[in-house]
């Protein structure tokens, strides 16, 4: 029996190659007119861009990474470089018909081929293990303890008077999870304890700039520790899928130098006493379900006339939206924004900026379900977008004419 | 070979539609697997396109938030349970009995019984969308408590109902296919002589006969949690919602190898039949195959690192260990190209396209076996990229090889070779640039399963990215659907062994009669046919 008859090799695979090339140096073409540099692009295969991680832990992790990133760097370059230059150099020449030589395999080959892929992951795992002890070792006694709650699409951070547990007492409940004077407000410099409880669904705390997330379990108390070694703040967010708005369960940790977190700690505290506690305020009750409706308010409520002299503006929270996200209100007076908020547990406000996207009014937040009249100073005309400075996915605009 | 009609017992002549119906032809029920995955395969390719619609840019400009999530937990369920696993489980009925030169599988019934349990299945799935509330939405994965009564409607419990039907039709398959190899070789064909798709079929069953039944367990529970009243899962009636996600992944994880081991097996079909050589290292290859099996079971938890409740060190160890069997294989592959006579026809270029790709999916996957970097990585774009390289770049590119090359077996007529390297190149550029800037996205912190994000995070441009690199990916499906649609009736005429190969379903017609064969040639190696063609003495 002949060799039966094979398609032709010619020109394909230098076709295909080159029209990937091509593609590539497009992609390289546009990259380069949208700024990238070289280094950016390098950098971006390390974690937030290549910043350095802002706690102690973190440090650790990113070494990890970089010895994990070099290895798998070079063993790409190598086998990648192997396939490619097998295949290019291997490729049948027309009209060569013998076989090739039929090898059926070498042990020793075999070996080595077993044996350095073993030893460079032993390695790594014991590198890893390494790491893991530094990360999730516990710090010192001492510093600050917080307890984060996450509930659906909220997060609220209760600082406690030590160590978790059936002892611990509230101090301070931070219920803004973002924004001025708000978020996760830790000291730099010496151990912080976080202890993680959920009400309702599996959650998870995470702050990429510190490398490292956990998950928020109901039924179990989830706890880490760090030290935050740089003052800033860090965008934190929920990673474990918890329903609808789990993209807008967002947070902030303002790392702050011990005398300004002293500072705020107890002006927080003092303030929190004076004002009565905020109204549902207790454990963490929130969500079950996000309101099955909030049922169309047993109106009659005596807010519309309550308001200055000019007629107020509605404006309505339910599900972690705003109902009405197009507004209208007089220009050149004083009015107000009757606010509705329909979602049990859950903290919303209506902060209003102007087109330079500077702060007008940033009243205070209502937990639902309640409402409330917010005083907004008179206005040129305009237009003004407003969002929830809990929710910032929350959004909409005021024209006013 | 060729072959003349004198088959045991000639089933009576039936009309086509109520043929296709009723057969317990394995070649036809195969066919029917791949038919019934491709068009899942379709549905779920356009949930992804929804996905990356609303991606494209920040806000939300195509669809809200619940919609966004049936349609993330849909397409992977489409792909994973509906197309994937079913895909390469219909490969294997199509080709293991003809490689082991069986003139059926053991318990043809039970194999219609197999496939008529997926589309019914798959419909009971998607149902959801009709249902109150819309279909499931809480991830493939549906961790409970999100996944429980207090949150998502009926679309779960059909979700859960399609996927037991799903995993019974699995679990039957698998009988039939152990029950096929063990019993049904023919003379000659001793186990290491066995063709390495069939290897992996082997150890795919053998996984799937003991991870299913375990999932179905865990839906079962998550079911009555439900629906009466269970409190497996409830942690404020002394539940433990972790347990949910430890029974689910001790099947899950062990599913990753049912849907990449055939695929290996294919490439390791295709390899030595466009490089004229045998596979390098048949034994070690069929040694890692069934090192990947073990050690597949003692890796589930490295999906959990972050509970905070699984013992750290062992699973990353086990999960470091099982990288080594995988490296053996690719350097067994590309020691089977190294000094062969490449031809470059479609299927090898799928083939290729897996090598390079898969290589990246286990490379990126080392990140996550290293924990203190999962707590960095976990749940953000870096797994769905590591996933995708690994089930895309591997599994589906391993499918197209599958079908570029068994389609004139199946059909009697070759696919065309242009329109076959046009999908191919749209297929890779368009692969790498959705999934390769989501290692990017993931290292900047963008979490998975958002439908949205904040314009000043940085993720913008990448996004958009990933977002045209998906429409190339559905745009390379239009020169294959036309391939598929003119080569059947126009295609050139495949004959026996169009490639020059080296398995048993050369050996009978294109496509082969009912029970396959009418004359087997000698099997005195893994490759009977080679030998036929150019004698034993040539091979060594």
């Amino acid at each position: 029996m002949s060799m039966p008859s094979r398609s032709r090799t010619g020109a394909g695979p230098l076709v295909a190659g080159t029209l990937i090339i091509l593609a590539i140096g497009i992609a390289v073409v546009v990259l380069a007119i949208a700024g990238l540099t070289p280094g950016r692009v390098f950098d971006s295969f390390f974690p937030v861009g290549g910043q350095a991680p802002v706690t102690d832990r973190g440090h650790a992790t990113r070494q990890l990474y970089d010895v994990v990133f070099y290895i798998a760097a070079t063993i790409f370059l190598f086998v990648e470089g192997l396939i490619i230059f097998t295949a290019f150099r291997y490729r049948k020449k027309p009209g060569d018909d013998e076989l090739p030589p039929q090898t059926h395999g070498n042990n020793l080959v075999e070996v080595i081929w077993t044996a350095i892929p073993l030893g460079i992951v032993l390695f790594l795992f014991l590198i890893s293990w390494q790491t893991l002890n530094t990360v999730d070792a516990k710090a010192a006694d001492g510093g600050t303890y917080v307890r984060a709650v996450a509930a659906r699409f909220q997060w609220k951070f209760q600082y406690l008077d030590g160590p978790d547990g059936k002892d611990a007492k509230v101090v301070y409940e931070q219920l803004l999870p973002t924004g001025e004077g708000g978020g996760l407000i830790l000291p730099v410099g010496e151990p912080v304890h976080i202890t993680l409880s959920s009400p309702d669904v599996i959650h998870a705390f995470y702050v990429p700039k510190f490398l490292f997330k956990r998950d928020v379990v109901p039924g179990k108390l989830n706890a880490f520790d760090f030290t935050v070694d740089t003052p800033g703040t860090y965008r934190g967010q929920c990673a474990e899928l918890c329903g609808e708005f789990h993209g807008a369960m967002v947070f902030e940790v303002n790392a702050l130098s011990r005398g300004d977190y002293d500072a705020w700690f107890t002006a927080a505290v003092k303030k929190a006493q004076q004002s009565p506690p905020p109204a549902p305020s207790g454990g963490p009750v929130a969500s079950g379900a996000p309101a099955p409706s909030g049922a169309p308010a047993p109106s009659g409520a005596p807010a519309p006339s309550g308001a200055p002299a000019a007629q107020a503006v509605q404006i309505e929270a339910r599900n972690t939206a705003f109902t009405q996200t197009a507004v209208t209100a007089p220009a050149n007076t004083p009015f107000a924004i009757h606010f509705k908020n329909d979602d049990a547990g859950i903290p919303h406000n209506v902060q209003v900026k102007d087109a330079s996207g500077k702060v007008v009014v940033n009243p205070d937040v209502l937990t639902g379900p309640g409402e409330t009249d917010y005083q907004v100073p008179a206005l040129a005309p305009g237009t003004y977008p407003f969002d929830c400075i809990v929710h910032p996915n929350m959004t909409g605009t005021i024209t006013v004419q | 070979m060729a072959t003349t009609a004198l088959h045991p017992a000639a089933p009576a002549v039936r009309g086509g539609l109520y043929e296709w119906l009723t057969t317990t032809d394995h070649k036809k029920i195969g066919i029917l697997y791949l038919i019934n995955s491709l068009v899942f395969f379709a549905a779920g390719g356009l949930l992804a396109m929804v996905v990356r619609l609303e991606l494209a840019q920040p806000g939300l400009q195509f669809v809200d938030e619940a919609f966004y999530n049936q349609a993330f937990t849909m397409h992977a369920s489409f792909m994973l349970f509906l197309f994937i696993i079913p895909i390469l489980a219909g490969f294997g009925n199509y080709a293991v009995p003809l490689q082991i030169g069986a003139p059926d599988m053991a318990f043809p019934r039970i194999n219609a019984l197999s496939f008529w349990l997926l589309p019914l299945g798959g419909a009971l799935m998607a149902s959801g969308f009709l249902a109150t509330g819309g279909a499931a939405a809480s991830g493939w994965t549906e961790y409970p408590p999100l996944s429980g009564p207090t949150f998502h409607g009926t679309g779960t419990d059909l979700w859960i109902m399609g996927l037991v039907l799903i995993g019974t039709s699995s679990i039957l398959g698998s009988i039939n296919f152990l029950v096929t190899i063990f019993r049904m070789r023919a003379p000659g064909m001793t186990l290491f002589r066995m063709p390495i798709l069939t290897w992996t079929v082997l150890v795919t069953s053998v996984l799937v006969l003991m991870a299913t039944p375990v999932l179905t367990s865990a839906l079962i529970m998550l079911f009555i949690d439900r629906n009466y009243g269970g409190h497996f899962f409830d942690p404020a009636n002394g539940g433990n919602a972790v347990l949910y996600q430890n029974v689910f992944w001790f099947y899950s994880h062990p599913a990753v190898y049912i849907m990449v081991l055939p695929a290996m097996g294919i490439i390791s079909e295709v390899l030595p039949v466009f490089s004229g050589k045998p596979l390098f290292g048949y034994k070690a290859f069929v040694f890692a195959t069934v090192g990947i099996g073990a050690l597949g079971f003692s890796v589930w938890a490295h999906h959990m690192f972050t509970t905070g409740q699984v013992f750290l060190p062992f699973f990353a160890l086990m999960t470091f260990l099982i990288a080594v069997p995988t490296g053996v294989k690719m350097f067994n592959w590309i020691a089977t190209l190294w000094r062969g006579k490449l031809v470059f026809s479609t299927p090898l270029l799928f083939a290729i396209g897996f090598l390079t790709m898969f290589l990246i999916g286990g490379l990126n996957g080392a990140f996550s076996a290293a924990v203190p970097v999962d707590f960095a990585l976990h749940d953000t774009y870096w797994v769905v990229a590591h996933l995708h390289y690994v089930l895309f770049g591997g599994s589906v590119f391993g499918v197209f090889a599958g079908i570029y090359y068994w389609f004139p077996k199946m059909t009697g007529r070759m696919l065309d070779e242009t329109l076959g390297k046009i999908q191919f190149v749209l297929m890779f550029v368009g692969f790498n640039m959705t999934f390769f800037p989501m290692h990017q996205l993931g290292l900047a912190g963008m979490p998975r399963r958002i439908a949205d994000y904040a314009s000043t995070a940085g993720w913008n441009e990448l996004n958009l990215l990933a977002t045209i690199g998906g429409f190339v990916i559905a745009t390379s499906m239009l020169p294959f659907l036309w391939n598929v649609l003119v080569s059947l009736r126009n295609g050139k005429i495949a004959g026996d062994d169009p490639w020059g190969a080296n398995t048993l379903e050369w050996a009978t017609s294109s496509p082969p009669p009912p029970y396959n064969f009418d004359h087997l040639p000698e099997i005195r190696s893994e490759r009977p046919v080679f030998d036929a063609r150019h004698g034993r003495t040539a091979a060594h």
